[in-house]
């Protein structure tokens, strides 16, 4: 069952047995009252007539010292006829309680009789056919006689008028229902709005929709709800979006790799497979195994490439104080044998906090990267500059440039920006993805700055490693 | 003679497809560059376009797009071998698609079904005095009908797009069967000693050795 439909419930329930029980007890209290003064109206009569008979009574020519049945009989009937327009209903009994006159009409049982004393009222209440009837006795003293008057009122009137009640009251209370459930309904629905609002919002995001938020209808503590709601939703769509953003990369990057896994692999099967199974002439079978060769190399070091960022990753850096000089040096045994670029190295002497081998393997990776994109004998520069904020190092080069489109393209994994080329040079489009991982690991990254046909700037920064803050670090 | 234009960023493996189907005697066209494949398309007739997706230039899918008014035929040969991907490539009206690293013997069978397809290949091959209706799976020797069960009859297909290449066991066992190799049995031998006997190629088809078997033909 719904809440709403509960509250409605319940509400109506609570209404219903209010208003029964209150008008009720209300009609009832009417109804006593009623009655209560028509008992009082009844014993008023009742003594009027007993006194309208003891003075007829008295009347009464007296031929005896008692009271004689008939003169009973007589007054009675007198006093009977007396009663104006309404007929009044009367009875007469003797000591012995024989009943000596009753009206026509006047038929109950015996029972108040029995009971009536002397010098004393008493009433009932009783029904008779479909009228209610006060019966009221007492005592009559006359002419040495005591007998027992007793009269009946109709009242049937207040019974009625308590029927009556009850019936309007029925009425009323099915009319006040209806309305009570049209607007409790209202009401209910209203109330609950928040709630079937974010229902509907659990639902769209169970079924994937992270971006929908329920809206606000109200200040209360289900508005608060929905706020809060809300604001989970939030902080759940941004977590979801940024492991989206991480499976979409992760994806990407075995996508890459597989396509970088199985175009060598496709080659060396291939080549491999014609060797096996076919007679080549001796061109074809070097052309064959050469293929087989070279793709077995780029095969060797991509996977070495992957290793390398593999455990970079893993083992993260060392940060030492290292002179920069022994950088530089490094970089001139590596580069400057080879006679087909120009080398420039510039740099100022100062301390770098680095993990010294693996700063080594960025800037070999740069400078490898220059030459391939450098024409023969083009200028390489290499510096090496004391900054406000660190220590920076830049390899710049004359060649060919990188798009702008593709600049931001160029970290991620097996990313070339020309793959023939970098191809026939055995790159494997992995090198800055190591240089990124690296520099992360030294709290730094690189900037690269390149214009198309004019040449490439990338750099990045180090911090200095000043000798107090060595001193720290090592006391 | 048939033209078909290979399409491919890697030269190794252009030059293998190149070395491989000219040898089953296709004229081959390669280009490494997406643009230029449109330009070969545009400047040439071909009967056949096997198409890289990631290529520089302009890569397989546009190339794709580019080219379907010539009404060429292509196969998709790309490394992404994922359902999305190879619904793509044949959603933009490939014909055929083809994962790397692939089978050269398969290559060859995808190419020779295609241009099928297209009407284009052979309807009938003929090895020395052996003549073979492909489509009515007929053969006959020197006009008089040889009776082939179905699995001799795809056998002597292999055997006959594979002129004086070594076919391997496990391959032809694979192609034919289409089910796991078993290195024990001798179903492949039987039907290759049936084949030999019902063609007259007893000198022709030869066992290699630790291999499988060659049609070895002039």
């Amino acid at each position: 069952m719904k809440f709403s439909q509960k509250l409605l419930l319940w509400t109506m329930i609570i209404i219903a047995l209010t208003l029964g029980f209150s008008g009720y007890y209300f009609v009832n209290y009417v109804f006593e009252t009623s009655l209560t003064r028509e008992v009082g109206q009844a014993l008023d009569e009742n003594s009027i007539l007993r006194f309208a008979f003891e003075t007829a009574a008295l009347n009464v020519p007296v031929k005896y010292n008692l009271l004689q049945d008939s003169s009973v009989e007589q007054i009675a009937s007198q006093l009977e006829a007396r009663g104006q327009g309404t007929q009044r209903l009367l009875r007469l009994s003797d000591e012995e309680k024989n009943v000596l006159y009753a009206s026509d009409g006047f038929e109950t049982d015996d029972e108040l009789l029995a009971s009536t004393e002397e010098n004393r009222y008493s009433y009932r209440v009783i029904q008779l056919g479909e009228h209610y009837y006060i019966q009221t006795g007492s005592s009559v003293n006359a002419l040495g006689r005591v007998l027992y008057l007793e009269t009946l009122r109709d009242v049937s009137q207040v019974f009625e008028e308590r029927r009556m009640g009850f019936t309007v009251y029925r009425r009323l209370m099915m009319l006040m229902l209806v309305f009570g459930i049209i607007i409790m309904y209202f009401i209910a629905s209203r109330l609950t709005k928040p709630i079937r609002l974010l229902t509907r919002a659990t639902k769209e995001m169970a079924a994937g929709d992270y971006g929908y938020r329920a809206k606000q209808v109200s200040n209360d503590e289900l508005g608060q709800l929905t706020q809060n709601f809300n604001h989970m939703s939030e902080e759940l769509e941004k977590t979801i979006g940024q492991l989206e953003d991480e499976v979409q990369a992760r994806e990407d990057f075995v996508g890459a790799f597989a396509h970088e896994l199985k175009t060598p692999l496709t080659s060396i099967i291939g080549y491999a497979d014609m060797l096996r199974s076919r007679k080549l002439d001796e061109e074809k079978s070097l052309l064959s195994a050469n293929y087989i060769y070279t793709e077995g190399k780029r095969l060797e070091s991509m996977s070495l490439r992957l290793l390398d960022i593999i455990v970079t990753k893993k083992e993260g850096a060392k940060l030492q104080r290292i002179p920069v000089a022994a950088l530089f040096e490094y970089l001139r045994s590596m580069f400057l044998p080879n006679q087909s670029m120009e080398f420039i190295f510039q740099y100022e002497e100062a301390y770098v906090m680095a993990d010294s081998s693996l700063i080594q393997t960025v800037l070999v990776n740069l400078l490898d990267n220059a030459c391939k994109a450098s024409e023969q004998g083009s200028r390489i520069e290499t510096e090496g500059r004391l900054e406000q904020d660190g220590y920076r190092f830049t390899v710049r080069d004359y060649g060919i440039g990188i798009p702008d489109e593709e600049v931001s393209k160029i970290t991620q994994a097996f990313y070339m920006v020309d793959k023939s080329r970098s191809r026939s040079r055995n790159g494997a489009g992995l090198g800055l993805s190591l240089c990124t991982e690296i520099l992360a690991l030294h709290g730094s990254s690189l900037e690269i700055k390149s214009r198309l046909g004019e040449g490439t700037e990338v750099g990045f920064l180090l911090q200095e490693g000043k000798e107090e803050q060595y001193e720290a670090i090592h006391s | 003679m048939i033209k078909i234009l290979i399409v491919d960023d890697e030269k190794p493996i252009c030059d293998l497809i190149d070395m491989n189907l000219s040898a089953a005697g296709y004229s081959c066209t390669a280009v490494q560059d997406g643009l230029e494949a449109i330009d070969a398309v545009e400047n040439n007739t071909f009967d056949l376009v096997l198409l890289d997706i990631m290529l520089p230039g302009a890569d397989g899918y546009d190339v794709m797009d580019y080219i379907k008014p010539y009404k060429v035929p292509v196969i998709f040969i790309s490394a992404k071998h994922e359902v999305r991907d190879r619904v793509k490539g044949l959603k933009l009206g490939a014909d055929d698609y083809l994962v790397k690293p692939f089978d050269v013997t398969e290559l060859l069978a995808r190419v020779e079904a295609v241009l099928r397809r297209y009407n284009k290949a052979e309807k009938k091959l003929t090895v020395g005095e052996i003549e073979i209706d492909i489509e009515a799976r007929r053969v006959t020797r020197a006009g008089n009908p040889v009776p082939l069960t179905s699995k001799e009859f795809d056998l002597l297909m292999l055997f006959a797009e594979n002129r004086n290449v070594a076919l391997f066991r496990e391959n032809l066992y694979e192609k034919v069967w289409d089910d796991e190799y078993y290195a024990n049995s001798r179903t492949l031998d039987l039907h290759v000693q049936r084949l030999r006997k019902k063609l007259g190629w007893e000198k022709n088809l030869v066992a290699v050795y630790k291999v499988g078997y060659r049609l070895e033909v002039k």
